[in-house]
């Protein structure tokens, strides 16, 4: 036994416990009780009752065309995360730790977007984007060519997910590269000395000894992709053009404080609380089971 | 001893730190310290000293939130018994849930400057707003500046007159005049020039009308309504929608398909569009008097009334405008014996005669003023062109989200899909009725 009493251990714990009770747990309590009901203000004013209207709001999420397109859009971004975020982090950690001199240039370099804020990373790629004068359109313009409206129906989706995957690749890239400074020399030594090139000792001797480190990535990739919201509404706000780009975060956004829907954006939250826990349990037996 | 000593030590500090940051905020117009209501300091006027808690939408650039800065520091240093703790800031709808949230939870503040409208309803429910009737029973002097007219415009949704206002607003068409002389065209003057106007500038590489669809199309929603249905099936709020509605919300996709917004209006903002207006990348905007700060070239803008719309139900000349805001009294300042008065003279230096005369010249002298105001010397053409358009109303029409409320949010969200055809006018109107509480 470490210590004796164990009281100043629980006096530590409880205001942590009571902070989270009070702004998390308490308000998702709420959260749910307030899907069941239509909510004619966002607060409950004195002497007003908000009308118990069952699972209507979940019924809507079935029929409601603009949440087809964030579900969809927020599972191809969650695959998007994991093949370019984890992917390309992967690719430039193995290449990184390879190298001797400059190593700490490059990890700070690959690392600096993640400490920009999304917003002012989504006003940046906002004056690339734009097509009156916008960088991109200035360089076309430059070499003769007509505009592009990039955040148009057919790429906006694509031009989104550009800054958003990148500012972030840095992260995984941070953490696959920590771990592989844990795998030590003398296996790839003895590889070296057998025979296996550097390719092979990525696939044979890397992968499978960055596996619980690869398994973290892809769980913080994924429900991270959950919690889009930021960038993709300064970039294009109430999922522009024509709602075809919205997540679950900024559809939920726009449902509260857009259109001031409070039980419908509740409902709208509980089914991002659920697929995060889904999602990040799937991924959870999917990692066992590959172990 | 020492580790026991240093573990209450830490978690004391863990627990005040959780309370860090929730202290009351005294921001603004906060003047000497001061003591809440009630307290038994005397002033040299051996009056008790008050603090009057105040809120307003005058903050962030408003041009309007400097002379309220000014007369709140004026009524400070004339009674220094008074103290007012400010907390205004620029309305948004994250604000407008605060404000909700502080009257459902007993924490209101003394005096709240706010909307009239269908907006205030929620907390014109609470009955913790003063009426003015019951004001003038004690103090009969009260807004006796404001226009009756004025007053009667700011009544709450239930007709009962509880704010007094200060200036109101008009919504017109801003037009670049020298790019209409440019391409030898009359300013528009009915849905035939307007539509020869877009065509000419598509023509020639100029964007017809700055107005972000995605963002606010909502002057146009209104004009475009107002124009089809007329007055009177206008100003109705229906259940279902109304065939004038639905025909003037259907030429979003007229005008959109002849190319009169710009390209990427899907995606940019107001302030955008507003930009590209201003550097006379575009032609005509529709937009409110408060925009009329923002217009730099007053020699070669001007605003004029909605050209029309095709089957035109209302009269020329027809302006969507009207008084949406004013200062209200809560009932917790005046049921304090103490802030009762300091309340009413914070309420009455904003909206006498002299108040209103500056918030109308810090805003350009364009705006509609609830009092009679004193006109400014050396108007500019775009303020003439105001003064000329706001004086040959046929009309004045209070907007539709002053009427339907939240349900207008709905309305404005299917604006881009009504404008590609990917849904109908009607369906859009249906919906947003439908959201209706």
């Amino acid at each position: 036994m470490l210590y004796k009493k164990k009281w100043p251990l629980f006096l530590f714990l409880v205001p942590g416990l009571l902070f989270l009770l009070v702004f998390l747990y308490i308000p998702f309590v709420e959260n749910i009780r307030n899907s069941f009901f239509d909510m004619a203000s966002v607060v409950k004013m004195p002497g007003q009752e908000f009308d118990f209207i069952g699972l209507d709001n979940y019924k809507r999420l079935f029929t409601d065309p603009d949440m087809k397109v964030a579900v969809i859009n927020t599972l191809k971004m969650m695959v998007l995360t994991v093949v370019f975020e984890v992917g390309i982090a992967f690719v430039l950690a193995v290449m990184v730790s390879q190298v001797k001199k400059l190593q700490q240039l490059f990890r700070t370099v690959y690392f600096f977007p993640v400490v920009i804020s999304a917003t002012a990373i989504g006003l940046m790629f906002k004056l690339f984007y734009n097509y009156n004068g916008g960088m991109l359109n200035q360089i076309l313009e430059y070499f003769g060519k007509e505009p592009v409206l990039w955040l148009g129906t057919d790429t906006a989706f694509a031009m989104i997910c550009i800054p958003t995957l990148w500012s972030y690749i840095g992260f995984y890239f941070v953490i696959l590269l920590t771990g592989l400074s844990d795998i030590p020399d003398d296996i790839y030594e003895a590889a070296a000395i057998d025979g296996c090139g550097k390719f092979m000792q990525v696939f044979y001797i890397t992968l499978p000894s960055l596996k619980p480190v690869f398994f973290t990535s892809v769980t913080l990739a994924v429900t991270g992709a959950l919690k889009v919201f930021d960038l993709p509404w300064v970039l294009a706000p109430n999922g522009a053009p024509q709602g075809l780009t919205h997540f679950l975060g900024t559809y939920m956004y726009q449902t509260a404080y857009g259109l001031n829907n409070y039980d419908y954006a509740s409902t709208q939250a509980l089914l991002i609380v659920v697929l995060g826990v889904l999602v990040s349990k799937g991924v959870g037996l999917l990692t066992k089971e590959v172990e | 001893m020492k580790k026991k000593v240093l573990s209450v030590l830490l978690a004391g500090v863990m627990a005040v730190s959780m309370f860090a940051g929730c202290g009351g905020n005294a921001n603004g117009t906060t003047g000497s310290a001061g003591t809440e209501s009630g307290s038994n300091v005397a002033s040299e006027e051996g009056k008790k000293e008050v603090t009057l808690k105040t809120v307003s939408m005058f903050g962030g650039t408003d041009p309007n939130a400097e002379v309220y800065q000014a007369i709140n520091d004026e009524l400070m240093a004339q009674y220094d018994y008074i103290t007012i703790e400010d907390n205004s800031q620029s309305s948004d709808e994250e604000w407008k849930a605060a404000v909700n949230a502080d009257f459902s939870v007993g924490n209101e503040p003394d005096v709240i400057q706010f909307f009239t409208d269908a907006t205030a309803d929620t907390i014109v429910a609470t009955d913790k707003l003063v009426s003015i009737e019951e004001i003038r029973a004690e103090y009969p002097e009260y807004a006796k500046d404001t226009l009756d007219s004025a007053l009667s415009a700011a009544a709450n949704t239930d007709g009962v007159e509880r704010a007094v206002p200060t200036t109101g607003y008009w919504e017109g068409l801003f037009c670049n005049k020298d790019l209409f002389d440019q391409y030898n065209l009359e300013l528009p003057t009915d849905w035939d020039s307007l539509v020869t106007a877009i065509e000419t500038f598509k023509a020639n590489g100029i964007i017809p009308i700055a107005c972000s669809l995605n963002n606010v199309p909502h002057y146009w929603i209104e004009f475009l309504m107002l124009y089809s249905a007329g007055t009177e099936e206008f100003t109705q709020i229906p259940t279902t929608a109304p065939q004038g509605w639905t025909e003037g919300l259907s030429l979003f996709k007229t005008l959109r398909d002849m190319g009169a917004f710009p390209a990427d209006t899907d995606t940019v903002d107001d302030a955008y569009t507003g930009q590209l207006f201003r550097d006379k990348k575009a032609a005509m905007q529709l937009d409110g008097s408060w925009y009329s700060g923002n217009i730099t070239d007053t020699d070669n803008t001007v605003v004029i009334a909605f050209p029309g719309v095709p089957n035109q139900k209302a009269e020329a000349n027809a302006l969507i405008g009207g008084i949406s805001s004013g200062f209200y009294i809560t009932r917790k300042a005046w049921e304090d014996p103490d802030k009762r008065d300091a309340a009413v003279k914070f309420v009455m230096a904003h909206t006498s005669q002299a108040g209103v005369q500056r918030y109308w010249e810090a805003t350009g002298a364009v705006s509609q003023a609830a009092v009679e105001v004193t006109p400014v010397d050396g108007a500019t053409p775009f303020a003439e062109s105001i003064a000329a358009y706001t004086s040959s109303a046929s009309a004045i029409v209070a907007p539709t989200d002053a009427r339907i409320g939240d349900a207008y949010k709905t309305l404005v969200a299917q604006i881009v899909k009504v404008s590609t055809g990917a849904i109908t006018a009607e369906d859009a109107i249906n919906e947003a009725l439908a959201t209706m509480k």
